[in-house]
């Protein structure tokens, strides 16, 4: 062929293998294409099997919320069953926790967990947005034999169909005594004085009260102007510096490193602070609780063994190992009189067993106020806030 | 010609061409479409050629997206100034320890991104040596701090994508005619006019590589300033971070990451335009 005919002759290959890759490509978008995104999964709730645990489980878990080793719960588990557990502490924050399942979960899957530990409310909406099985209680004759009775029944979860207390707490303020001493009130963390060296939670849920509180606002009655005014408020102080940062559970390595004098955080988180002469107290001005919950994801594997783990939790001797190395607050009756005969300063341990004074007027973990989008707006607002 | 044979660049050109469509061509499809949806997370998000997701994206972002062009541009500006002597050091002065010295400059990104930022964290930390060091030196005030700065998400920036200036830049040399050069001094240049004129302009391709492979994804990088920083040096990869898994506003992440793609194309071809196409082709200029 000449030179002319066979450039012409290229061309319209080249032409014909384009088109047809194009169309390959919108036929391959076609078919893939076109779901819809977000909303609720669809599907009908399972419900978890119960029967005799074997095999593996895997379980998230926030840092810090077992005892830990050989002679700790989770291998206490392992040889009582014959269950190889894969215990994974990458629970840093619900929403953040949140965004990283959310796309599995939207489709049924957990990732390979068979039981994680969330706060109440983000239960609540993970259980509405279908994401978590539901089980029965004949499964889980030990937990409802042991649970106190303020934890039989929740606002998030009235029957107790999808969530189990795992242990709960309260939110203050850990102090570093020894650089700042004086700071007993959610105010206190204004100040000028400690300019930069004060982080705050970014759970909305844990900060937003508390500074309120410290307004003056009453956080029952509240509106979402109020919500939206202190997080102005908080903006003012992130912008100025006066806030390091937000954070989940790392707040407890800027405490031991010294890097931050004083943080908003959780009251039982003492075994994750390395450092001397760091105390965790009540603000003046107002206090927060939360009650962490066990859920079951849907499509978790092995969902008999996450229901014995759950048994095995509440066992009254389990949980008063737990409780000494954790002091978080137990939903588990006669743990109290256990650790009294082994250690009677633990047993009267105020943060495992907090008198009535310590929690009366504390909020719960509150949801913002108002209509959906009122919420929405409420979340947004915050969220850009802690991203700053 | 045989007519197989015709076929064969198409045929080397099929991998990489499958890759493009199914990790470049479909994820820009689904992002596209996902950004003209409207609706909320709890509702599902509808397809309804949302164009105003665009513009409605960036309200609110403005300081974090030039304070991304800010920290990108410093860290490009230093990692250059710290690569271009190391590489030069390494290429033409270091002798038998050349690959040693090459190994030494790579070993350390063998470990995880994640884990040399969580490092630096250490390093930076209020009670650290390095800080005291800073102190004594007056660079940074007594009760001051390097950690939860812009300062601390430069250095983090300039540090993780130091390796993609050195290497770009070492091969751009090491290709170096350095006949060129003794010719430049036989011709009575001084070292300074020598490398201003003749070994700088032939590295240029190197340097034009190692600007844009350090330049355009420390502008998208959210991990240093998750990390090193805090409340006021959120990059705008955080915002989007932000917008996608915490606030779950698909749409509106989608768009945001649409306008900061085009933004930086139009700055790079920029780029490439005022460093001339001579230099980012490596072809010797026509007399």
């Amino acid at each position: 062929m000449s030179n002319q005919s066979k450039q012409s002759f290229t061309r319209k290959w080249r032409w014909l293998a384009g088109a047809a890759a194009g169309l390959a490509a919108a036929l391959v978008l076609a078919a893939c294409g076109g779901d819809d995104v977000g909303g609720e999964r669809e599907g009908d709730v399972e419900v978890a099997e119960g029967g005799r645990p074997t095999g593996e489980i895997t379980i998230s878990q926030w840092p810090g919320y077992i005892d830990p080793g050989s002679n700790g719960t989770v291998a206490e588990f392992e040889q009582r069953f014959g269950v190889n557990v894969n215990y994974i502490e990458d629970v840093n924050d619900n929403v953040q926790f949140f965004g990283k399942l959310q796309p599995q979960l939207d489709q049924g899957q957990s990732g390979g967990r068979s039981l994680f530990v969330v706060t109440d409310w983000m239960a609540k909406q993970m259980y509405d947005l279908g994401y978590l099985q539901e089980f029965s209680h004949e499964d889980l004759q030990t937990v409802f034999d042991n649970i106190l009775p303020q934890f039989e029944e929740s606002d998030s979860d009235p029957e107790r169909k999808f969530s189990i207390p795992w242990q709960g707490g309260l939110t203050g303020i850990w102090v570093n005594t020894n650089q700042a001493p004086e700071i007993r009130a959610v105010e206190d963390l204004f100040d000028p004085k400690y300019k930069g060296k004060v982080t705050m939670l970014a759970e909305m849920r844990d900060t937003m009260p508390l500074v309120m509180q410290s307004q003056g606002i009453d956080v029952e009655n509240a509106t979402t102007d109020d919500w939206l005014n202190t997080i102005d408020l908080l903006r003012e102080a992130a912008d100025s510096g006066q806030i390091r940062r937000f954070t989940g559970n790392e707040y407890t390595e800027d405490l031991t490193s010294g890097n931050v004098v004083a943080a908003i955080g959780w009251s039982g988180d003492a075994s994750l602070i390395g450092r001397e002469g760091i105390e965790w107290r009540r603000p003046t001005d107002g206090c927060d609780t939360f009650f962490d919950q066990m859920v079951i994801p849907v499509g978790a594997p092995n969902t008999a063994a996450a229901l014995a783990f759950m048994n095995f939790a509440y066992r009254p001797e389990v949980q008063a190992d737990i409780a000494t190395y954790v002091n978080y607050v137990t939903p588990v009756e006669g743990v109290q009189e256990i650790l009294l005969q082994r250690d009677p300063e633990l047993g009267r341990n105020e943060l495992i067993f907090p008198p009535p004074e310590l929690t009366e007027g504390c909020t719960a973990d509150p949801n913002p106020p108002g209509s959906a989008e009122d919420q929405q707006e409420v979340t947004e607002e915050y969220q850009d806030l802690i991203t700053g | 010609m045989t007519i197989g044979r015709r076929f064969i660049p198409y045929w080397l050109l099929l991998p990489g061409a499958v890759w493009l469509i199914l990790f470049f061509v479909v994820p820009m499809y689904f992002m596209g479409e996902l950004a003209l949806r409207s609706g909320t997370f709890e509702t599902g998000f509808t397809f309804d050629w949302q164009f105003s997701n665009f513009p409605d994206s960036l309200e609110g972002n403005e300081e974090q997206i030039i304070r991304s062009f800010w920290y990108a541009g410093v860290a490009t500006i230093l990692a250059l100034l710290i690569a271009y002597p190391l590489a030069y050091a390494i290429a033409l002065q270091s002798g038998r320890w050349k690959l040693l010295l090459l190994f030494a400059v790579i070993a350390p990104f063998f470990t995880t991104y994640l884990i040399r930022t969580i490092a630096w964290k250490t390093i930076l930390a209020d009670s650290s040596p390095v800080v005291d060091i800073l102190q004594a030196l007056a660079l940074i005030p007594d009760d001051g701090r390097v950690l939860a700065t812009s300062g601390a998400v430069i250095a983090g920036l300039t540090y993780n994508f130091l390796p993609f200036m050195i290497l770009p830049i070492y091969a751009s040399i090491e290709r170096l005619d350095l006949r060129l050069v003794e010719a430049a001094k036989d011709l009575y240049a001084s070292s300074r006019q020598a490398f201003l004129r003749v070994t700088l302009p032939m590295t240029a391709p190197g340097i034009v590589a190692g600007v844009l492979l350090t330049f355009i994804p420390a502008y998208g990088d959210y991990v240093n300033a998750a990390i090193l920083g805090g409340t006021n040096q959120a990059m705008i990869g955080n915002r989007i971070q932000s917008l996608y898994l915490f606030q779950r506003d698909y749409p509106e992440a989608a768009a945001l990451s649409f306008l900061m793609m085009a933004l930086i194309l139009v700055v790079v071809l920029v780029y490439i335009r005022a460093a001339g196409t001579e230099a980012f082709m490596g072809e010797d200029e026509e007399r």
